[in-house]
C-alpha cells in the first residue's frame, strides 16, 4: 500500500509519466504542462506579489507550500527546532476564479500533503499527512489565513498579526503561537526566484522575523518554548530545471539582527545558486549566483552536514552546521530538514534543507 | 580414456537414456516449481482475501442518517483516522468499492492496523473513490466511512457512533487452516517429487549395469564409480533443474490464467502473476532433493544394517505403519502429528509394491491359465522393479483425494459459514435512540411478511460465564434472537437435546458455539452458569452449533432471557422480506421509529462479493492438485514405457510361444492396466486416511475446531479411470514397439535384480 501510495503520489507530483530522474527530485522539473483546456501558469520574470491574496492557495499553478521553520528554545535554555509544512500538488489547473468541484464526487484534482517535525535533544520526530483536495478536510485560505490538513492546521489568531499552529502526531504535537514582525520579504526580482538561468522559477516571499512561543509535547515531556521562525510562501509550476537533482536550502537568523536566504539547485555540472540578503535595517537585497560560495564541509556520500556560506560583498564567512542527530524526514520523499548553528564571522542559528542525494 | 569419459560414454550409445533420464528430471522439477508457485499465489490470494473482508469499524450518525462527505470532513478534522468505503452497483451487476488512498495513510501509521485492502488500484473491485463516486451518479451507492481500531467511541464528536464493519465476516481460523493444510501438501508433494527423481536414479544406475561391471572388473573401485554417479547426477540435475523450474512457472500461470478467465476475474486482472516470485527456493530445493535421492543409495545399507534382513525389514516397516496409524489417532501434538503422517506415508510407500508384487506371486501360483500365470509373474516383477514410480503415483492420487475432499470440503464449510453469518437477505440496524420493540410489533403486522418473509430481532452484548474454584472467569458474546424461525433452524448443529429450536424459542435454554464448548468442556443437557451483569442464570446447554473457526466464545438465546440490566452492544433485524421489497419494509421502520435514514446492509451482495474473493484461493488450490496429478501420471507413463521396453524381448517371446500379435497385446493392456489398477486401488485407502487426518485431526489439534468429512465416491470413479488410461497408454505404447522387427534381447543382468 505504501509503496503504491508513494508511486501514486510520485505519478501525481509528476504531473505526467517521465521518468523520475527527468522529473527531478519529487518531480518538480516536470513540465508544467496539462491535457485539459486550462493551462497550468508558469511564473515569470515581471510578475508581482499581491497580498493577502497570495497567502491563499494558486489553483492554477502545479505546486505551492506554506513552510515554518522555527529555531525554539525550552525554559531551560535547551535548543529546540521545528517544522511544519503544507504542500498543494495539482493533478489538473483551475482558474483562480473558478468554483471548486463538488465535495460530493471525490474530485481528484489537488492533493495535499503536510509535513511536521521537531528535532530536539539529538531526536527527530516527524509526521506525513495526506489528503485529496477540494473534499474539505484539507485546504487553505488567503484571509483571514487558514492552512488544514485534518487537525493539523495554521489559523490566524487575531486579526493577521498572530497565529496559531497546531500539529498533533502520533506520541508528540505542538501548539504554538506566532507573532508577525515585520513585512513579507520578496525573493529574487519582486517575488519572482529563478531557479535556473533558463527562467524556471518560483513565487517565493518569507516572513522572517516571527516570534514564536507555546508548548511542545514529546511522550510524557511537555516544553514550554520560545523563538524565532521563518515562514516561507512559494509556488510554480515548474520549480527545477530538467537534469536538476536537488536542492540545498539554508534560511539563517545572525546575531546581527541580519538574515539570510541561500540556496542552490545542483546539477551534473555545477548548479544554480542565488538568496537574498536581508540586513537587520534596510531593504532586502537579492543575491546572484557569483555574490555567493557554498561548499560541503563534510566528507563522502549522504546528506552534507556542515558547510561554508560565503557572501564576500557584505563580508559572511559562515561555517554552518547540523547537530549531532539525523534529522531526515522519512515520507514519501525522503529529505534532509535540520536546524543548524552558524558560526564563523558571524553567529547565529537557523534551518537547513537538504533534497535528492538519492534516497 | 579416462574414467569418466568410460563412465559417461554409456550414454553416447544410449543417447535415448540421457533424454529421459533429463526429461524425468525437468518433469520432477516442473512439477514442484509448478505447485510451490500456485502453493504461494493461494497462500498471497487467501490474505488478500481475508484482508479484504476483515471485520473492522465504522462511524455512524447515531441520528440514522446516512453519512456523508461532510461527516468525513468533520471526523478528520476531529482527528479521526477515517476512509471513506464508496461501495456502488454496477450496471452489468456486481459492484465496485471506491476507496481514498490518501486518507487511507493514516491506517499505516505505527502501531496501526492494515489498510482494509491491499494492492494497487489497478481493477475491480477496488477503484479510487472519484471513479467510484462517477458510476453512483447512476447507480446505488452506499457510503461507508471506516475507522482505525486504534479509536474507541470516547473519541468520537457528538451524534457519532462506532458500529461494526465488514464486506463479509471475518474469516478468523478458517483461513488459517486453509494455509496449515496447503503446507501440509506441499510437503507431500516435496516427497512426491524425490520420489520420482529417485526412480529416475535408480533406472539409470539399472541400466547401466553391464558398464558398471566391465569397470569393476578393471579394478576401479566401487566408491570412486558411486562419487562419479553423484557428480554425474548433480551436473544433469544442474542443466535441467533451471528450465524445468521455467516450464514449472509458466504450467502454473497457464493453469492460473486459464482457471482466472473461467472465473472472470473477481479482481480483474490475471490470477496469476508468472513473473513474480524467485527462482531460487526451487532451485535450491530441487537440488536438495536430487542430493538426498542419490545419497538414499548409500544410506539404504546402513538403514538395512540396523533392522537386519528383508523379511524382518518387512516386519518393521509393518510396525512403523501400525504406530504410525495409532500415533495420528492418539497424538495431541502437531509435531507429532505430522511425524506420523510422515511414518504412515513411508510404511504405505515401502509396502504397496511389496503387497501388489506378493499377491501377483500368490495368484501365479495358483493360476491355471498359463498366460494367466505369465501375467501374474510379471505383474510381480513390475511392481517391484517400478516400485518408485508406483509409489509416487500412489502418492500422488492419494494427495489430489485427500486435496478434493480437502477443498470441497473448506468450500461447502465455507458456504454453510457465510450462510450461517448472513443468513438473512437483509441486516437492518436498529438506530440507538430507536426502540426496537415497536419494530418487532410492527414486523409481525406485516401480512406479505408473514405469507412470504422470515425474519428475527438480534441482540448482541456480553455476559461472562463464573470460573471454578481455580478458574478464571470466561467473557463470552451473547447472540439473543428472537423469534426463533427458519433463518436459524437449519444451522447444522453438532449435538443437540430434543427440539433445541423450540426450547431456544421458549427461553429454556442456551446454546453455545463449539469453541467454547472444546475450551470450557461444555457438553449438552450440563447447566451453564451465565452471568448477565450482576444477575446470575442457570442454563440447560441445549446445543453446541459449528462457529467454522471464529475463535470466541458464543452462547446463542432466546431475548426473553436477557434481564433488563443487559447491556446492549448491538441490535440489527435480519430480514429476508420474500415478496415484498426491502424499501417496503425500511420505509415501515423508519416511520415506527421517526428516522429518516437506516442502516441496512445487503447480506446476498456481501456473499456474492465474498464468495466470487474466496474461489479464487479454491480454483488455485485445485489447480496444484491438477497439476500434480498430470505430472504424475506422465511420470508413470514415461517410467513405465522405458521399463516397459528393457521388457518387450520378453513380451515378444509371447508371440513366439504362439500368440497372435493382437493376443500378445491384450496381455499387456492386462498387465500394465492391473499394474495402474492396483496401485489406483491402493491410493484409495491412503487418500480417506489423510483426508480424515486433515480435516479430523490436523484441524482440531491446531485451531480446536473440526470441519466435517465427506467422501466422493464420484471423484474416486475418475481417478480410477484416469489410472486405466494411463495403463492403457502404457500398453498402446508397449504394442507399437512389439510391432518392430529390431526389439534386441536384452541381457537379463541390464534389468534391476536380473528377473526373468
Amino acid at each position: 500500500m505504501r509503496r503504491w501510495i508513494f508511486i501514486w503520489f510520485a505519478v501525481v507530483l509528476a504531473g505526467c509519466s517521465e521518468p523520475q530522474q527527468e522529473s527531478g527530485f519529487a518531480g518538480l522539473a516536470s513540465i508544467a504542462d496539462n491535457e485539459s483546456g486550462v493551462p497550468f501558469l508558469q511564473p515569470g520574470a515581471g510578475e508581482r506579489l499581491s497580498f493577502p491574496e497570495d497567502y491563499g492557495p494558486h489553483p492554477q499553478h502545479r505546486i505551492e507550500w506554506w513552510y515554518l521553520t522555527a529555531n525554539l528554545k525550552t525554559e531551560d535554555g535547551e535548543p529546540l527546532g521545528l517544522q511544519w509544512t503544507q504542500f498543494r500538488q495539482a493533478i489538473e489547473p483551475r482558474p483562480a476564479d473558478a468554483e471548486p468541484p463538488d465535495a460530493n464526487n471525490w474530485p481528484l484534482e489537488a492533493a495535499w500533503m503536510a509535513h511536521a517535525a521537531v528535532s530536539f535533544d539529538t531526536r527527530h520526530y516527524f509526521a506525513e499527512k495526506l489528503a485529496r483536495g477540494d473534499v474539505g478536510h484539507a485546504g487553505a485560505r488567503a484571509e483571514p489565513i487558514a492552512v488544514w490538513l485534518d487537525d493539523w492546521q495554521l489559523e490566524a489568531e487575531s486579526g493577521q498579526s498572530s497565529w496559531r499552529l497546531q500539529v498533533a502526531a502520533d506520541g508528540w504535537s505542538y501548539d504554538l503561537t506566532l507573532r508577525i514582525t515585520g513585512k513579507p520579504v520578496a525573493h529574487g526580482d519582486q517575488g519572482f526566484s529563478a531557479k535556473s538561468a533558463d527562467g524556471e522559477g518560483s513565487m517565493y516571499f518569507s516572513l522572517v522575523d516571527l516570534q514564536i512561543d507555546g508548548r511542545v509535547t514529546l511522550g510524557d515531556q511537555t516544553l514550554e518554548v520560545s523563538g524565532k521562525g521563518w515562514f516561507d510562501r512559494e509556488w510554480s509550476s515548474q520549480f527545477l530545471k530538467s537534469g536538476q537533482q536537488g536542492w540545498d536550502w539554508f534560511a539563517l537568523h545572525l546575531d546581527s539582527g541580519d538574515k539570510l536566504m541561500a540556496f542552490q539547485l545542483r546539477e551534473e555540472d555545477g548548479g544554480f545558486r542565488a538568496g537574498t540578503w536581508i540586513p537587520a535595517d534596510g531593504e532586502p537585497i537579492a543575491l546572484g549566483a557569483d555574490q555567493l560560495n557554498l561548499t560541503s564541509l563534510t566528507q563522502g556520500d549522504g546528506y552534507p552536514r556542515a558547510w561554508r556560506l560565503e557572501v564576500p560583498d557584505f563580508g559572511l564567512n559562515l561555517e554552518v552546521a547540523a547537530p549531532v542527530g539525523d534529522y531526515r524526514n522519512t515520507g514519501l520523499y525522503p529529505y534532509w530538514e535540520s536546524p543548524v548553528s552558524v558560526s564563523g564571522s558571524h553567529d547565529g542559528v537557523g534551518y537547513m534543507e537538504l533534497t535528492g542525494y538519492g534516497e | 580414456m579416462t574414467l569418466p569419459a568410460a563412465l559417461f560414454s554409456h550414454y553416447r550409445r544410449h543417447p535415448l537414456q540421457l533424454l529421459a533420464l533429463a526429461a524425468m528430471i525437468v518433469l520432477a522439477t516442473m512439477l514442484w516449481t509448478g505447485v510451490h508457485h500456485l502453493t504461494s499465489q493461494a497462500r498471497a490470494s487467501l490474505d488478500q482475501s481475508e484482508s479484504a473482508v476483515a471485520e473492522r469499524q465504522q462511524v455512524a450518525r447515531t441520528d440514522g442518517s446516512p453519512v456523508t462527505v461532510d461527516d468525513f470532513v468533520e471526523l478528520r478534522r476531529a482527528g479521526l483516522c477515517v476512509m471513506p468505503w464508496l461501495e456502488v452497483s454496477e450496471p452489468e451487476g456486481g459492484r465496485v468499492v471506491g476507496v481514498d488512498p490518501l486518507a487511507a495513510g493514516c491506517f499505516q501509521a505505527p502501531g496501526g492496523q492494515e489498510s482494509p485492502w491491499d494492492g494497487e488500484l489497478d481493477g475491480r473491485p477496488f477503484v479510487d473513490i472519484s471513479e467510484a463516486a462517477e458510476l453512483a451518479r447512476e447507480q446505488g451507492s452506499e457510503l461507508s466511512l471506516l475507522v482505525s481500531d486504534d479509536h474507541s467511541k470516547a473519541d468520537l464528536p457528538p451524534g457519532y457512533q462506532l458500529v461494526p464493519f465488514s464486506v463479509g465476516p471475518a474469516t478468523g481460523e478458517l483461513g488459517d487452516s486453509f494455509l496449515l493444510n496447503l503446507d501440509a501438501l506441499g510437503v507431500l508433494v516435496l516427497l512426491i517429487t524425490a520420489l520420482l527423481v529417485r526412480s529416475v536414479y535408480l533406472l539409470g544406475l539399472a541400466q547401466r549395469r553391464d558398464s558398471f561391471a566391465l569397470l569393476y572388473r578393471f579394478g576401479v573401485p566401487r566408491g570412486r564409480v558411486n562419487r562419479l554417479l553423484v557428480v554425474e547426477i548433480l551436473l544433469l540435475a544442474a542443466v535441467c533443474v533451471l528450465p524445468g523450474i521455467w516450464l514449472g512457472r509458466w504450467l502454473a500461470a497457464g493453469l492460473g490464467s486459464g482457471f482466472g478467465q473461467a472465473l472472470e476475474g473477481l479482481f480483474d486482472q490475471p490470477l496469476y502473476a508468472g513473473q513474480g516470485g524467485s527462482w531460487l527456493v526451487p532451485l535450491v530445493t530441487m537440488m536438495a532433493v536430487i542430493l538426498v535421492a542419490c545419497l538414499a543409495d548409500f544410506l539404504r545399507p546402513i538403514f538395512r544394517g540396523l533392522v537386519g534382513g528383508n523379511r524382518r525389514y518387512g516386519g518393521v516397516v509393518l510396525l512403523v505403519l501400525v504406530a504410525g496409524l495409532a500415533l495420528t489417532v492418539w497424538v495431541t501434538d502437531l509435531l507429532w502429528l505430522f511425524i506420523a503422517v510422515a511414518m504412515v506415508f513411508v510404511a504405505a510407500g515401502i509396502l504397496a509394491p511389496r503387497l501388489i508384487a506378493s499377491l501377483a506371486d500368490w495368484r501365479s501360483g495358483h493360476d491355471r491359465d498359463l498366460q494367466a500365470r505369465w501375467r501374474h509373474r510379471e505383474l510381480a516383477v513390475l511392481a517391484r522393479r517400478l516400485a518408485l514410480p508406483l509409489v509416487a503415483l500412489q502418492f500422488a492420487m492419494a494427495m489430489v483425494l485427500a486435496v478434493q475432499a480437502l477443498v470441497t470440503t473448506f468450500e461447502s464449510t465455507f458456504d454453510r459459514w457465510l450462510a450461517q453469518r448472513l443468513e438473512a437477505d437483509y441486516y437492518v440496524e436498529v438506530p440507538e435512540s430507536a426502540d426496537a420493540a415497536l419494530a418487532l410489533d410492527w414486523l409481525a403486522e406485516q401480512p406479505g411478511l408473514s405469507a412470504s418473509g422470515l425474519w428475527h430481532r438480534v441482540i448482541r452484548g456480553r455476559a461472562t460465564l463464573p470460573g471454578g474454584e481455580d478458574e478464571e472467569e470466561t467473557r463470552v458474546d451473547v447472540f439473543a434472537i428472537g423469534p426463533v424461525g427458519p433463518l436459524v433452524t437449519g444451522w447444522e448443529l453438532f449435538e443437540s437435546a430434543p427440539q433445541p429450536w423450540q426450547r431456544l424459542q421458549q427461553g429454556q435454554g442456551v446454546m453455545v458455539n463449539e469453541q467454547l464448548a472444546r475450551r470450557q468442556d461444555i457438553a449438552v443437557g450440563q447447566t451453564l452458569t451465565v452471568l448477565f451483569g450482576s444477575q446470575s442464570f442457570e442454563l440447560p446447554v441445549l446445543a453446541i452449533y459449528p462457529d467454522y473457526g471464529r475463535p470466541a466464545g458464543e452462547i446463542l438465546i432466546h431475548p426473553s432471557v436477557l434481564p433488563a440490566e443487559f447491556e446492549t452492544g448491538f441490535q440489527s433485524l435480519s430480514v429476508s422480506p420474500g415478496n415484498l421489497s426491502i424499501e417496503a419494509v425500511t420505509d415501515g421502520l423508519k416511520g415506527v421509529w421517526q428516522v429518516e435514514a437506516l442502516t441496512v446492509r445487503d447480506n446476498r451482495a456481501i456473499e456474492e462479493l465474498a464468495s466470487a474473493i474466496f474461489d479464487q484461493t479454491f480454483l488455485l488450490t485445485r489447480a496444484m492438485t491438477t497439476l500434480t496429478l498430470i505430472l504424475a501420471a506422465i511420470a508413470l507413463l514415461m517410467m513405465g514405457w522405458v521399463f516397459f521396453s528393457t521388457r518387450a524381448w520378453y513380451f515378444r517371446l509371447l508371440v513366439v510361444w504362439g500368440l497372435s500379435r493382437r493376443q500378445a497385446s491384450v496381455q499387456l493392456v492386462r498387465l500394465s492396466v492391473s499394474l495402474t489398477g492396483a496401485i489406483a486401488l491402493l491410493a484409495l485407502p491412503l487418500g480417506v486416511w489423510l483426508t480424515w487426518v486433515l480435516v479430523h485431526r490436523i484441524n482440531p489439534i491446531a485451531f480446536g475446531w473440526s470441519l466435517p468429512m465427506a467422501v466422493y465416491p464420484g471423484f474416486w470413479l475418475e481417478l480410477g479411470v484416469l489410472s486405466m488410461l494411463i495403463g492403457l497408454s502404457i500398453a498402446f505404447l508397449m504394442s507399437r514397439q512389439l510391432k518392430s522387427p529390431t526389439v534386441a534381447p536384452v541381457n537379463a543382468n541390464a534389468l534391476a535384480g536380473g528377473e526373468r
